[in-house]
């Protein structure tokens, strides 16, 4: 594989009650949108664990999207909030750690917004497919025992 | 007479192994200051003077704190089992202290008792331990109390003994220490000497016999109260070897196929975990029972079994300890 | 000082107040004082007070030995006390059960511990008795050793703590020493499914620092315990000043502070930063 043939790995994790039904509609209304994204489907962005996030990068994600819904619009009234005010301190913990603050990105994709589900996606697919592979963590996932 | 080698020589023949490619390991600034056992890239990095005792022991190296025992893959109902890749042919171990190097024919008991654990005896048969004699203890040595000295020469291949300014009176002990100091030294009049043992600070023998007698006591209670329970007395000892055996990183390649290892790691009896049961019944529930058990098990049981005190009197579990307990500390304190 | 806390420590016990004292007592020649149990009142001469005296002893209040000896008294320094307020806040002590003997304190250890540079706590709060006076708190900028560090590239604060991390033995000293890690089960002991690869390898070493650090977001107190206690001289501390700095810039939150306070995990705000969410 050259470089132009870089394809990149995008893990995203979405909260079943809006941005998966927004890629479901960017699906039904033909949208296209690259392949390289590997949706994880969730109750809420509450229910987002950091550990998830770092177990994606482990297993060799190059990207890592978190989307849900707008703050307001939270399926469970609240979930939302409290998974941004997580993001908030995790993104710092990051920094610190020399993490690619880049390449973990964070959207409220409504279930209307299907062509800002594909819209985000592209661009991020771009976007990490010029900055290439994450090697740094996959340094730290090969030195598994396995 | 005695054969002699001055620092600089070494250093020079250190620099000669590593550019043949001869991986060497001793006592390193891993950090300011830390001085730990680890793996020498270059000659300079070997530290040799300056510090008492480095903050882990050389176990790693016989013992590796996670050690693969083998890959599996498991495809529908087929099972794969890979070897994990052989160790080095050889290492070497530079300026040991006597402490580290003497636990290694205890454990050599241990992991060649009911079965033979061939993960240690091959790196056991590949490593040629140099040890240093100290120049000087602290008020965690307790080696003296344990029948050792500051020259012990058990473990060890050759033993270097400060002559001097920056020279060493080398003893080799085996043919492998022999054959790695053939040729590298000079002969001289004087000897080395190493600094006088710490005052002894109990008797092995009486400890047993108290050992014996008062399992139920208050004492283990009173003694053990300000222990938090963290590893760090095991991790650091030359001479813990328990271990926790986990299967790890499974990954699923498909829906039929995962794949994952079986790993060996250090674990610690200080742990509550350590004897949980599955029932949920946990037979050393606190803190007491489970320091109660690493006495016994160090001045008691292995002695009755093994015919070797489990315990070199390093110090280094006093060093390690958060709130400075340690062997030598309980052990006073039974009197 | 150690006067008027002996005396204390007699009056309480005598007085059948508390049923153990907790305080620090003489460790080995050169050592940190060691954490002692005083239950008898002719013991309370056992109890010192000097620079030696780092442990955070807040710690054992988790401990069921410790709670099965009764009702406590316990030494705090300014550090410590923090614990003490959000320890509290999570309902994991009755306040009015415990008896606080706070101890003015100019810094600690030899050389002075980096956390003591930015201590504002030379006097401990919310106590049941003060002891001693320090000087006044003229503290560093609190996060001065991490700005510096934040100023290195990514890629090479990404290699520091490969080096750094590549030493952690899986000791979890850092976690036994820690007051506010008082988990029955911790995360790092569960296996179905397994989180935290137990593995000393860089990936379960990894894992786990950024579990635990994460897990005391803004409930760390910044007693430096874990980092004194880590016996391969891993700079904890910096991962847990991070989310110190980032709970105070985000969110005006300083841990153990204010025990009237929010804590901020748990809690939320509508006017949360956004600033980085597309």
């Amino acid at each position: 594989m050259t470089e132009q043939t870089f394809e990149p790995k995008i893990v995203a994790f979405v909260c079943n009650w809006c941005t998966y039904l927004g890629a479901d509609l960017a699906g039904t209304n033909r949208l296209e949108y690259p392949a390289n994204v590997r949706i994880i489907r969730l109750p809420c962005t509450g229910r987002i664990d950091f550990n998830l996030i770092i177990k994606a990068f482990e297993t060799g994600a190059d990207a890592v999207l978190v989307s849900g819904c707008h703050p307001g619009d939270c399926h469970y009234t609240a979930g939302n909030f409290h998974a941004r005010r997580r993001w908030i301190l995790f993104r710092s913990l990051l920094d610190t750690l020399g993490v690619d603050l880049d390449r973990i990105h964070f959207t409220w994709i409504s279930a209307a917004e299907g062509r800002k589900f594909q819209q985000v996606i592209t661009e991020i697919t771009e976007a990490t497919r010029a900055k290439g592979p994450y090697t740094d963590y996959r340094k730290i996932a090969e030195a598994s025992a396995s | 007479m005695s054969e002699i080698i001055t620092a600089q020589a070494l250093r020079a023949l250190v620099g000669e192994w590593l550019a043949k490619g001869r991986p060497v390991a001793g006592p390193s600034r891993v950090k300011p200051g830390l001085v730990a056992y680890a793996a020498i890239a270059k000659s300079d990095d070997l530290i040799l003077d300056g510090f008492v005792h480095p903050s882990n022991s050389i176990k790693e190296f016989f013992f590796p704190r996670c050690e693969r025992l083998y890959g599996y893959r498991i495809e529908g109902r087929k099972i794969e089992l890979t070897d994990p890749p052989a160790p080095d042919t050889e290492q070497i171990i530079l300026g040991a202290r006597p402490c580290d190097a003497a636990a290694l024919p205890i454990l050599d008991r241990l992991f060649n008792w009911d079965s033979r654990d061939d993960f240690y005896n091959r790196r056991r048969a590949a490593t040629t331990v140099v040890t240093l004699a100290c120049a000087t203890h602290d008020q965690a040595c307790f080696c003296t109390s344990v029948g050792l000295a500051p020259d012990a020469t058990e473990g060890a291949d050759a033993i270097l003994v400060p002559a001097g300014e920056r020279r060493y009176e080398v003893r080799a002990l085996t043919d492998k220490g022999r054959a790695l100091f053939a040729g590298r030294t000079e002969s001289a009049t004087d000897a080395g000497r190493a600094c006088d043992g710490p005052p002894v600070r109990f008797d092995a023998g009486r400890v047993r016999e108290f050992l014996s007698a008062n399992f139920e006591s208050p004492v283990w209670a009173e003694l053990t109260m300000r222990c938090l329970g963290c590893g760090s007395c095991a991790y650091v000892c030359p001479t813990c070897h328990c271990f926790d055996i986990e299967d790890e990183g499974a990954r699923a390649e498909s829906a039929t196929t995962s794949a994952g290892v079986r790993v060996k790691n250090w674990d610690s009896c200080q742990f509550r975990m350590f004897t949980q049961h599955a029932s949920g019944h946990n037979p050393r529930a606190n803190q007491a029972q489970r320091q109660r058990q690493r006495l016994m098990h160090k001045f008691r049981v292995y002695p009755e079994r093994f015919g070797a005190i489990l315990c070199t009197g390093c110090g280094n579990c006093t060093r390690a300890c958060p709130v400075s307990l340690g062997v030598a500390g309980v052990l006073e304190g039974l009197k | 000082m150690i006067d008027q806390l002996r005396q204390t420590c007699r009056r309480l016990l005598d007085e059948k107040r508390v049923d153990v004292v907790i305080g620090y007592g003489e460790g080995p020649v050169g050592g940190a004082a060691i954490p002692v149990f005083i239950r008898q009142a002719a013991d309370a001469d056992r109890l010192i007070w000097n620079n030696r005296c780092l442990a955070n002893l807040t710690t054992y209040l988790k401990r069921p030995e410790v709670r099965a000896l009764g009702r406590a008294a316990i030494v705090v320094k300014g550090c410590d006390a923090r614990a003490l307020v959000v320890l509290e806040k999570e309902s994991q002590l009755a306040r009015e059960q415990l008896y606080v003997i706070g101890m003015a304190c100019d810094g600690m250890g030899d050389p002075t511990a980096a956390k003591c540079a930015a201590c504002d706590a030379h006097v401990p709060a919310g106590c049941d008795e003060a002891i001693g006076q320090a000087a006044e708190s003229a503290p560093d900028a609190r996060y001065a050793e991490l700005a510096a560090f934040m100023k290195r590239p990514p890629a090479e604060r990404m290699a520091f703590w490969q080096n750094e991390l590549s030493r952690c033995v899986k000791c979890y000293a850092c976690r036994q020493v820690c007051p506010l890690c008082y988990c029955e089960r911790c995360i790092v002991d569960k296996n179905r499914p397994t989180v935290i690869d137990t593995a000393s390898t860089l990936k379960g070493n990894f894992a786990w620092a950024i579990t635990r650090a994460f897990h005391l977001a803004g409930r760390c107190v910044g007693c430096d315990e874990c980092t004194r206690a880590c016996p391969a001289g891993i700079d904890l501390r910096l991962l847990n000043l991070s989310l110190a700095r980032a709970a105070e810039e985000s969110f005006d939150y300083r841990a153990g502070v204010d025990p009237a306070a929010e804590p901020i995990i748990g809690a939320y705000a509508r006017q949360d930063e956004e600033n980085f969410i597309r």
